[in-house]
């Protein structure tokens, strides 16, 4: 009965007005790759503080969920997860916005999202004492495992190619190991410079991976970005419930699996998003047709990472320890307010933290509304843009995300070249997954297994602390199927000598949507040297030496990863060395012809030459120049004048609500540099 | 290419600060909303105290302050940055000590010591040693005797490697003639949930934690001149016979190109919030400890405290 006055708190219009605001806010900031829910949240705090401190804590609650579930937006429709939250979603919605169906694929997603915002807010709402020991009950080892099992899904995403998946993967956990380590405080891999004293921040090594590589095959062809569906069926929605109906188990495992990665401190909605993606895609009988555009790969991801944002809250209330920075943030405005945190929070100021709770979930059920519109009005920008347009707002979209993370044109140019590398190496039939995964894991399997180490060593019980604790062993069994399952289900197919499973999926009962199978490519008959995995495997081999040289001297805790994965590496790549020059590995589709790549090496060059002029003419007087050029470049018919001069209208219109928007509303400081 | 950029931002820079610079007077400082950024993720220390601050900066200027965040490296990143700042004022950094001594004594922390412009020291952290509240230690004496009897045997967690919990940690183990393991985490959230989760014997972090934790932590010691106000109870190292003290001070620093009377005002105002009872009970209900130590008396404090901590960063092994 107490709970239900809670409620009626909740519903106040001042509420209710902040709660839309919130999620309304949240998503557009969430589907802009690099701005995140930490900068909205952390900038409008001060606003928080001449509230009352539920009806603050609802506008911050609500900024934060809308963000986690924009992100779904651009993972969908730009294959860049607006947030690394999403970056599961990209394996299957893109594909199936590419096919005809972004539309059906954003409904899908807002409601995954909604269930899984739901779950997650239930729990927080009935059994968030008892959870937030699940935080506690995870130490080091598990921490450990857990990102083990995170890299078990490059088996499923590679299959097929998994030596190139796994040599990836060496190279994204490289890269997540260049700057100060936590462990040891050793500076590794920075070749000297300053700049990269800090990392390579995930977020602009995600939006250069995935974004950069489509932003230049965009323009090499005269095909739309997305195909475009002969008759625009809307919001889809019935559709997008019977599948979400069908698959209703999927929702709740993801959500659960969401609101207890969301309680470990730490781990965060990426986790969430790659565990129950992988565990999706093991259970479905259409496992086979993950990665192609598989709603419930969209499905299983946007509900987990949903369900972080009420899981994540758990530990913050209950423990005093946030689980997330937004969370964090929010803490932070709590203390402000005089609230003491801990289990006491929910007797001791019941009204706040349940009309907090109660906020939470009306926020969620309003970003059915919300983001169904707000889905609908992007998803057809996108595929109403021409081309000459769409080509450039990508491109500035990706400089204004990754200067937003720090206010830092350097990480900017990491944001190109890790795009530029993505795609040289996409050619030779490295996917962007597998390094993404390496680069988001690599902290927490680093952190998890140096800790363990000390831990076991002190206690003189090494195997023990790694492989004898309870959850841990679950987690190991998860991940030893999760990485045999996918070569059991194509190795009983065969054995069988059926049908391939993806013709099967095909034709299983209730399958939503056509999907394109690709055609299965001839081997070449004549078994000739590769080449290009040969230069590949020249340059891996020489990446794991430096790194074992620049390692050498350092501490045997800062070292010991770096090393191990180094070795690995140039293992593999012998590996691949060995089967390219006896031509017995797994070819790179073979790229085409010259003529249409010369626009996208002049889009290239361009947008290198921007990210380097950022700093010399300042933020807004580099973006429209680089805009304009790019669309000129981007336009492969003649157009009268009006054309261009309406063009030229929005991109000066684009560039400046940008510009106003990270300098006036997210006070973030920008180049001025020459000009403006 | 990042020659070129860097190359490119001084020519930049150079031209930015040869302009002259818009009148402003001290007295009408500050006339619009000051950007705070904190060089770590929000949570910390750092950032609780910022917000405190942050709650009374207006009745006291009449204006805003925004907080932002750029972790990285420890810190690191964003005071390397520091100077690159227009020296308005209107952009302030958090600066903490014993990070900005250490780091560039360890080499490549792309910035000095001198480099940097604290204007105002404004609270202190001591160092402090925690069980769980379940843990069989109830004094730091039975903690130490299970340390002799069992070398190395003894966890303990801290927030990052050469810092301020691990020059505490190994201060610790000199003083009791003992040898403990040191468990660094990513931050003080991570190291006390390995803490209160028994993954660890115990933990080397800041006193604010045993505020924040509450009953679920038993504080032995704490590394304060004497007893903190909030835990009347806990005993110093000092008391129980091993000289440790320390912790991590925290402050306000400006970039270089900043004039001297807007440092002066800056340091005026973070010294009028110090005084400001609202503050004060937050933040000594906070288990901080408030410090004064404005802009005049900087050379001198930075200089002590840069022969104190060099001395203990010859111990962790820093800068040989």
């Amino acid at each position: 009965m107490e709970l239900l006055g809670y409620f009626l708190n909740a519903l106040t219009p001042l509420n209710l007005g902040l709660a839309l605001a919130g999620v309304v806010l949240g998503t557009i900031i969430g589907a802009l790759p690099g701005l995140s829910a930490t900068m909205a949240v952390a900038v409008l705090v001060p606003f928080t503080f001449a509230m009352e401190p539920a009806s603050g804590l609802i506008a911050l609650g609500a900024i934060y969920t809308g963000a986690i579930y924009g992100g779904a937006f651009a993972a969908i429709l730009v294959n860049t997860p607006g947030t690394p939250s999403s970056i599961a979603t990209t394996f299957d919605g893109y594909p199936m916005a590419q096919r005809g169906d972004g539309g059906l694929a954003v409904t899908l997603a807002t409601l995954a999202s909604v269930c899984g915002g739901l779950i997650g807010a239930l729990a927080l709402l009935f059994l968030a004492p008892p959870l937030a020991r699940v935080a506690l009950a995870f130490g080091p080892p598990e921490y450990f495992w857990l990102a083990v099992f995170g890299l078990t899904l490059i088996a499923a995403l590679s299959v097929g190619n998994t030596l190139k998946g796994l040599i990836g993967a060496c190279i994204g956990l490289l890269l997540s190991m260049v700057g100060v380590a936590v462990v040891g405080g050793d500076v590794r891999l920075t070749g000297n410079l300053p700049s990269f004293l800090g990392g390579i921040d995930v977020v602009s090594a995600l939006i250069g991976l995935y974004c950069v590589p489509v932003i230049l095959d965009l323009v090499a062809t005269r095909a739309a970005h997305l195909k475009v569906p002969d008759s625009d069926k809307g919001y889809r929605l019935r559709e997008a419930g019977g599948i979400a109906w069908a698959s209703r188990f999927n929702v709740v495992r993801s959500s659960v699996i969401g609101t207890v990665v969301g309680i470990l401190p730490g781990a965060g909605g990426s986790i969430a998003g790659l565990v129950s993606y992988t565990e999706a895609r093991r259970s479905s009988p259409r496992s086979a047709n993950f990665g192609k555009g598989e709603p419930d790969g969209v499905i299983a991801t946007e509900a987990a990472n949903n369900a972080t944002v009420g899981g994540g809250f758990i530990p913050t209330l209950v423990l005093g320890i946030p689980g997330t920075p937004p969370d964090a943030i929010i803490l932070g405005a709590l203390l402000v307010q005089g609230i003491q945190i801990g289990p006491q929070l929910f007797t001791g100021e019941a009204d706040i933290v349940y009309t907090f709770i109660f906020g939470l979930l009306i926020a969620t059920v309003l970003m059915l509304p919300a983001g169904l519109l707000i889905g609908r009005y992007a998803y057809r920008s996108i595929i109403s843009f021409p081309k000459s347009l769409l080509v450039p707002t990508i491109a500035f979209l990706t400089v204004v995300g990754s200067f937003a993370i720090h206010s830092s044109v350097h990480d900017v140019q990491v944001m190109f070249g890790l795009g530029v590398l993505g795609w040289v190496l996409n050619r030779y039939g490295f996917q962007a997954s597998p390094i993404v995964l390496g680069l988001v894991l690599g902290q927490i399997a680093e952190q998890g297994f140096v800790q363990t180490y000390l831990i076991g060593n002190a206690s003189g019980n090494l195997t023990g602390m790694y492989f004898g604790r309870p959850i841990s062993i679950g987690i190991i069994a998860a991940a030893l199927l999760s990485l045999c399952y996918p070569f059991y289900a194509e190795w009983r197919a065969k054995r069988k000598n059926t049908r391939p499973l993806t013709e099967i999926a095909i034709g299983a009962e209730g399958h939503p949507a056509e999907t394109v199978v690709a055609p299965v490519r001839a081997l070449p008959a004549a078994r000739v040297p590769d080449t290009g995995a040969l230069v590949a495997a020249v340059m891996f081999i020489a990446v794991g030496a430096l790194a074992l040289m620049d390692t050498g001297g350092m501490s045997a805790m800062g070292s010991v990863f770096p090393r191990a994965i180094s070795i690995l590496l140039i293992a593999l790549s012998l590996l691949m060395g060995v089967l390219a020059l006896t031509g017995r590995g797994v070819r790179a589709t073979p790229p085409e012809p010259a003529a249409t790549a010369r626009r996208r090496t002049v889009l290239g060059a361009i947008f290198g030459l921007w990210v380097l002029a950022i700093p010399l003419l300042g933020f807004a007087a580099s973006g429209l120049i680089a805009f304009l050029t790019m669309m000129v470049v981007a336009e492969h018919d003649r157009q009268p004048m009006a054309v261009w001069v309406r063009r030229t209208v929005i991109a000066v219109g684009v560039v400046g609500a940008f510009w106003l928007l990270m300098s006036r509303l997210l006070m973030l400081r920008m180049p001025a540099g020459l000009l403006f | 290419m990042t020659i070129k950029c860097t190359f490119a931002a001084a020519a930049a820079m150079a031209l930015a600060t040869a302009l002259p610079a818009s009148a402003q007077t001290a007295d009408e400082f500050p006339s619009k909303a000051i950007t705070y950024i904190l060089p770590f993720d929000p949570g910390g220390e750092s950032d609780i105290a910022a917000r405190f601050q942050q709650a009374v900066w207006n009745a006291h200027t009449g204006h805003d302050v925004i907080i932002q965040y750029q972790p990285g490296a420890g810190g690191a990143q964003a005071w390397s940055q520091l100077n690159d700042i227009a020296g308005d004022g209107y952009t302030v950094m958090g600066i903490n000590l014993p990070h900005t001594i250490l780091q560039p004594l360890e080499g490549n922390a792309g910035y000095t010591t001198e480099d940097l412009t604290p204007i105002h020291y404004f609270h202190y952290t001591p160092n402090a040693i925690f069980v769980p509240s379940d843990s069989e230690f109830e004094t730091l004496q039975q903690l130490v005797d299970h340390a002799t009897a069992n070398p190395g045997m003894v966890t303990l967690a801290g927030s990052g490697s050469k810092s301020a919990n691990n020059l505490g940690q190994l201060e610790f183990d000199q003083a009791a003639g003992i040898t403990t393991t040191y468990v660094p985490f990513s931050g003080t959230g991570p190291s006390i949930t390995a803490v209160l989760g028994n993954q660890t014997t115990g933990g080397f972090n800041y006193a604010t934690s045993a505020m924040a934790q509450g009953d679920a932590l038993r504080m032995l010691a704490v590394a304060s001149e004497e007893r903190m106000p909030a835990f009347p109870d806990v005993p110093t190292f000092t008391e129980l016979g091993f000289e440790i003290v320390g912790g991590a001070y925290r402050g306000i620093a400006v970039p270089a190109s900043t004039p001297e009377d807007i440092r002066q005002r800056l340091s005026d105002i973070v010294s009028e919030i110090n005084a400001d009872p609202e503050f004060v009970t937050r933040m000594e209900e906070g288990g901080f400890v408030l410090t004064d130590i404005p802009y005049d008396e900087m050379p001198e404090f930075v200089a002590q405290m840069t022969e104190e901590y060099s001395a203990g960063a010859a111990a962790l092994g820093i800068g040989e």
